[in-house]
């Protein structure tokens, strides 16, 4: 069996799980607090993009047939900037909510986050209903292409382009602007930073916004690949979990690092042991945290030495 | 607080406060005593037993609202539900109304098991119905054996649920995995080829409906290429279809099912592997293909029912789901809620012919029952087999209708087989029914 397209098949699916992590990575890394709703924002861009695309504006059949006669790749493009804006702009409530649990035992922000994930993944049960949604694409990233001799969906290779652009986009704002270095500054000496006369507060409704922006967008880009359902957070959630623990907590390229290798893992025992392609992961995940607990690229803890 | 009284003033205590406080207390201890004496804690509520009301028949229904059957879960709910209105409306079952108590089984067997538990002992279900996986339908017909609750397995297909796993309380609604390769694996061995490949899902149905697929194929001259197992709840099936492109078969023979296959047909056709062989779905549920594009619902695949199939009172039906549950997401009924309602309905029809809840008695209406084709609104007449209880029903093969008569006739029914011609001849040798004198004596 040639084992190039497998290769490129895991490199392709490791950067959808980084694209999939980088919200939940920023909201731990930064602020400490594991978003247990990170999957359930994740459903919610896709269906946010879903109504961006799609909207149901059946009252108003002059707007409707106004707004649809738009070319598809127009709405998909308003949909990949709407959606995580939307979704990010809920998440500056969730955060108010959150508010009250700072300082307190992390148990109180994992109860709520969770919470909040039931709630709203209820609430798309009940405004969408729970059958199967799917998200109009244009035409020049649907269907498939040949690569060598090798079919390859266009869908895919576009979201693979997408998630290294918002990879890098995430790296630039975070090292190459003051407001990444106030952020980086709040994560490692808050007490200093306040000193400073920068408003804490603002600064971690703005990191959890732009945590949970970055999770709507990696639900609209994954949205044609796994299909569009209430549930389908618990798909996103435990892999990024599993991802931003091996790369490292708080780290960018930890969490790049440890998606392209999950990516690789699953991808070729999909074609090798195919039984063991969800368990995979996992393994992978048992092994590195055995020899290396902080992960591949997690800072040493002072119980280390 | 009262808002006109200052905040530290103690209020002094009225003449007569003692006394009426006395009585006040002494009131309500008899209440308490009265009370508990009259509720329990007993077995059976008093309440009943001394109201002019006829104590509620509960059916429990357990279903899944989360996890990969979820939307199948929803479906088989509202048939019963349907059917269980329908009863009410004519005054209940033996002048008892019937009472549905639904409980989510999560897609899990554990969860099954509780359910079931809690259903039986805390909630006193007269009966349990409902089920989409094999393995949570298998966890939940051990609890109901063992207490003699008669459970109906609506929608799991397993060929297990009617075989090695059968009880004497449980009584399996669809068709299963071997009726179904039964019904389409000779038809396409000719006329797709003989080289397949298996894409199974990784437990207990996936497992026995592939082996019947296999041993079919087999059996007409065809050959596994190779079987891939897929692990429950894959979202990404790109190394599959990878492995598929360099294999080469003729025909690709699914089972998979839930969310899983969803999540496959999205990236068969983005791949147009669609076109590069043919697609043999074992058995097709409605609300895993319902709201899926044209281009998505491609190949050949089983299923029990449709809802515009031409026979009489069909359309009367769709009207009915219609009226009952107006603007809900899926418009129509498919085979999963058509399960769920047939099932529900034989059920309530059985205990009113035995005039009795008693387990026993219910369980011999329902052995060996016959029900028209005009009265299941199917092609063929059905009944429900006594050795392994498995209701032996129509098998129709479809695909997808590019000529639709409106925008959810998506089905063209292809064939539509006779129970007979269909039937699971592994099932019998494997079932093994409790007798009846094992089987605890159960009544509600």
């Amino acid at each position: 069996m040639n084992l190039v397209p497998h290769l490129f098949n895991g490199l392709t699916l490791g950067l959808l799980f980084a694209l999939v992590a980088l919200g939940f990575m920023l909201i731990v890394g930064v602020m400490e607090t594991i978003n247990l709703a990170h999957g359930a924002l994740f459903a919610l861009g896709m269906y946010a993009a879903l109504v961006v695309m799609v909207p149901p504006l059946g009252a108003f059949p002059a707007w409707s047939a106004a707004y649809l006669a738009l070319p598809v790749g127009t709405r998909y493009a308003l949909a990949l900037f709407l959606a995580p804006l939307l979704v990010g702009l809920f998440g500056l409530v969730l955060e108010a909510c959150l508010r009250r649990t700072y300082g307190r035992d992390p148990l109180y922000g994992l109860l709520l986050t969770f919470g909040a994930a039931l709630v709203i993944e209820e609430a798309i049960r009940l405004v969408w209903g729970s059958t199967e949604k799917q998200l109009p694409l244009p035409e020049a990233i649907s269907g498939a292409m040949l690569l060598g001799d090798l079919i390859y969906s266009r869908y895919r290779l576009f979201a693979c382009g997408f998630a290294l652009l918002a990879i890098a986009a995430l790296w630039v704002f975070l090292e190459k602007t003051p407001y990444g270095a106030i952020i980086k500054a709040g994560a490692h000496d808050s007490e200093m930073v306040r000193a400073l006369g920068i408003n804490l507060a603002r600064l971690r409704s703005a990191v959890f916004a732009l945590g949970v922006a970055l999770a709507a967008l990696a639900g609209v880009v994954m949205a044609p690949i796994w299909g569009i359902r209430p549930q389908v957070g618990v798909d996103a959630v435990v892999p990024a979990f599993l991802v931003i623990v091996l790369g490292g907590v708080g780290s960018l390229w930890g969490a790049v690092a440890a998606g392209l290798l999950v990516g690789m893992v699953v991808g070729l025992a999909g074609a090798f042991a195919s039984e063991w392609s969800m368990l995979s992961m996992y393994l992978l995940f048992i092994a590195v945290v055995t020899f290396r607990a902080r992960g591949l690229f997690g800072r040493k803890s002072v119980l280390d030495h | 607080m009262n808002a006109d009284r200052p905040a530290n003033t103690r209020l002094a205590a009225p003449a007569t406060a003692r006394p009426a406080r006395r009585r006040f207390v002494s009131a309500m201890a008899t209440a308490l005593a009265g009370g508990g004496a009259f509720f329990g804690p007993w077995a059976t509520n008093r309440v009943w037993a001394q109201s002019a009301a006829p104590k509620p028949l509960v059916i429990g229904l357990t279903m899944d609202a989360s996890g990969q059957y979820a939307a199948s879960g929803g479906e088989e709910r509202l048939g019963a539900m349907m059917a269980i209105k329908e009863f009410n409306d004519k005054g209940g079952v033996l002048g008892r109304p019937v009472e549905a108590l639904h409980m989510d089984t999560e897609t899990t067997p554990a969860t099954g098991s509780r359910v079931a538990e809690r259903m039986i002992n805390r909630n006193e279900a007269a009966f349990l119905i409902g089920a989409v996986h094999s393995g949570v339908a298998n966890a939940i017909s051990q609890v109901a054996q063992k207490y003699g609750c008669i459970f109906l397995n609506t929608n799991s297909s397993s060929p297990t649920e009617s075989g090695k796993d059968c009880h004497r309380t449980k009584f399996v609604w669809d068709g299963n995995g071997s009726n179904f390769a039964q019904a389409a694996v000779k038809n396409a061995v000719r006329s797709a080829g003989k080289d397949w490949v298996l894409l199974t899902n990784d437990y207990v149905w996936g497992h026995n409906t592939s082996k019947a697929t296999r041993a079919i194929l087999e059996a007409s001259g065809g050959r596994v290429m190779e079987e891939l197992l897929v692990p429950q709840n894959t979202r990404d099936f790109s190394a599959y279809l990878l492995k598929l492109q360099q294999i080469k078969p003729q025909a690709v023979a699914t089972a998979i099912g839930g969310d899983d296959i969803k999540a496959l047909r999205q990236q068969v056709v983005q791949l147009g592997l669609h076109k590069r062989a043919a697609w043999i779905n074992n058995q097709q549920d409605w609300p895993d293909v319902y709201g899926l594009g044209p281009e998505q619902i491609f190949g050949v695949f089983g299923t029990t029912w449709y809802y515009r199939l031409d026979l009489p009172g069909v359309k009367e039906f769709v009207a009915a789901y219609q009226k009952q549950f107006p603007g809900m997401a899926i418009a129509v009924p498919g085979n999963v809620f058509h399960n769920g309602y047939m099932a529900t309905r034989e059920l309530l029809r059985c205990v009113q012919e035995a005039g009795t809840t008693n387990n026993l008695a219910v369980i011999r209406k329902l052995e060996g029952r016959r029900m028209t084709a005009r009265d299941r609104l199917q092609h063929h007449d059905a009944w429900i087999d006594p050795a392994t209880h498995q209701c032996q029903q129509t098998i129709y093969m479809a695909t997808y209708n590019d000529a639709p008569a409106e925008r959810t006739d998506i089905f063209r029914i292809l064939t539509q087989s006779d129970p007979k011609e269909v039937m699971d001849a592994d099932a019998p040798k494997a079932c093994k029914l409790e007798s009846f004198e094992a089987t605890p004596s159960y009544e509600r």
